[in-house]
């Protein structure tokens, strides 16, 4: 009886996640008429040139602002990996006096919702002459993931026993040199979630890409789909933004379906013990 | 310095750096600027002591928001923690159904919120293409009449968070003791007992962290909000961030701004304190 109740909320569960993802995949393919019409209906014939559309569309295409996604991800990885890294082994593995009070202001991070230092951050990323450059949103990217990144990395390194670290250092490397060639890869594992689970962030990163690069055209894909998508409140191309919402979110699902079990436990850490 | 404090320097050095400037100091800032009023410009930058927040108190359009927040993690988190918790048992029992399930279930909160947003508004579009109308057959402007707004926008919530707090209480059914589960089992209790009396004391510390990340994450939805119904209409589903964008960057009252911020941050951290508090009687 309870199996039955349970398995009844289940698929309703399962329905109600992805009714609006099928819908959203089956509108991609829709005249913007079609769409108007019905909620249920098929397309007369699949609009394929919807994503065509949306990729180049005069005002707002989505085809740079992927471009400018995938790089700002990749570089944001880049950097924020080994920077991370580093940071995670000197406090696991190289305490000094004080390196707890270190770990506990990078663990602040996570405490607080980082739209609030938005304000500021305008201001100094201006200062700098960053505004609207890709290196700027890369650096603040960086800079917010720090702590989930040395959370994660340091519950790692921390695992590793220091017998290893020993022999190393014994076989004549030099602490960085231990580090690199010994504990860093020894901790994979760790580094392809926080680089999975970070990636996810910021390809879908809106709120900080809106303030610090938006402006002259140039910005990441979730600014320029909202931006479609306002743009568009009446007009009547939905194929396109439709089109352009599937271009956002597959990539998603796709590295999502891969790497599920890292995510999820990315995603759980430090909330179970 | 010696060998070993230059290593260690070395390798902490662009971490600190990256922090300090860019998550730190604006932290610090947004407390100093909430003390002046200012519109971006140095020059214009005028020392006002706690004005800003005493204006705040008596500003309609943020107590307004403040209001839609407590309504949200009141009402959506509560149906949020109730069907996540009843998920997460539902998703434990063996079977292709459940199986299925746990493969997908995690779309929603891996989506982009903006993909997210976009979808609902959709969703909820008066016309007769909108979803949300196609499964009731009728015709509701779901996001332009007051009534209706901020409860789609819960929903649009809803269906984004729901998974990862099935996930969470996953995690804890499975890290439950399991000599007690099925000495519980043994014993022939009743599933409600088994719940109420082994199950709930056992999740307790995930219950409080589900709670905590309800606030938090209820507190900060901008995106979400921001692009299905911009605050609208007539301020109907403002919140505490989106009224912060628009007197930041609309209006450009930097300091008017940061003492919003500065608010937020607090009203999340009494209610993070205070249910910590009211949480504590089983000790961890």
């Amino acid at each position: 009886m309870t199996k039955t109740v349970g398995r009844g909320a289940l698929i309703v569960y399962g329905v109600l996640v992805l009714l609006p993802l099928a819908w959203l995949l089956v509108s991609s393919l829709k005249t913007g008429a079609e769409i108007l019409a019905s909620p249920w209906s098929f397309p007369a014939s699949p609009q394929f040139q919807n994503f065509a559309n949306a990729w180049s569309d005069p005002q707002r295409p989505i085809g740079p602002a992927f471009v400018n996604s995938v790089i700002v991800t990749v570089f944001t990885l880049l950097i924020l990996i080994p920077v991370g890294a580093m940071a995670a082994y000197v406090l696991a593995k190289h305490p000094f006096r004080g390196s707890k009070v270190v770990l506990g202001l990078f663990m602040s991070g996570l405490m607080f919702p980082h739209f609030l230092t938005i304000v500021p951050l305008f201001k100094l990323v201006q200062t700098l002459g960053l505004l609207n450059t890709m290196s700027g949103l890369v650096l603040v990217y960086v800079a917010y993931s720090l702590s989930f990144t040395i959370f994660v990395l340091y519950g790692f390194f921390e695992g590793l026993p220091d017998a290893l670290l020993e022999a190393a250092t014994l076989d004549g490397c030099t602490q960085s040199g231990a580090f690199w060639k010994v504990m860093f890869p020894l901790v994979k594992p760790g580094v392809i979630v926080v680089a999975i689970f970070n990636a996810i962030g910021f390809w879908n990163e809106y709120s900080l890409a809106l303030v610090l690069f938006s402006s002259g055209g140039k910005t990441t894909l979730p600014v320029r789909i909202a931006d479609m998508a306002t743009a568009r409140q009446y007009e009547s191309d939905w194929g396109a933004l439709f089109a352009g919402v599937v271009i956002v979110v597959v990539p998603i699902l796709v590295a999502y379906w891969f790497f599920r079990d890292r995510i999820q436990v990315a995603m759980t850490a430090g909330s179970v013990k | 310095m010696g060998k070993q404090a230059r290593f260690q320097l070395s390798f902490l050095a662009p971490a600190i750096a990256l922090f300090g400037l860019f998550v730190l100091w604006p932290l610090g800032q947004a407390l100093y600027l909430s003390l002046f009023k200012w519109s971006g410009l140095s020059a214009n930058k005028t020392f006002i002591g706690l004005e800003n927040y005493t204006r705040l108190a008596r500003d309609e359009v943020f107590r307004g928001a403040v209001g839609h927040s407590a309504w949200l993690l009141v009402v959506v988190g509560f149906l949020i923690f109730v069907l996540a918790l009843g998920l997460a048992h539902a998703m434990n029992l063996p079977g292709r159904i459940s199986k299925a399930v746990r493969s997908f279930f995690l779309f929603p909160h891996v989506m982009s919120l903006v993909a997210v947003a976009i979808l609902w508004r959709f969703v909820f579009d008066p016309t007769k293409g909108g979803l949300a109308n196609g499964i009731l057959g009728q015709q509701v402007d779901w996001l332009g009449q007051k009534s209706t707004a901020l409860p789609s926008v819960g929903a649009a919530f809803l269906w984004y968070s729901l998974g990862f707090y099935v996930l969470l209480f996953m995690a804890a059914l499975s890290q439950r003791d399991h000599e007690v589960m099925e000495a519980a089992e043994l014993d022939g209790t009743s599933p409600w007992v088994k719940f109420s009396q082994v199950t709930w004391p056992m999740i307790w510390s995930v219950r409080r962290v589900a709670v905590i990340y309800l606030a938090i994450n209820v507190a900060n939805v901008f995106a979400l909000v921001w692009i299905m119904t911009a605050g609208g209409p007539d301020r109907a589903t403002e919140t505490m961030l989106t009224v912060l964008y628009q007197v930041g960057f609309a209006q450009s009252k930097f300091g008017y701004a940061s003492a919003m911020a500065v608010t937020n941050l607090i009203l999340v951290a009494l209610i993070t304190a205070g249910i910590m508090t009211a949480t504590r009687r089983y000790p961890a």
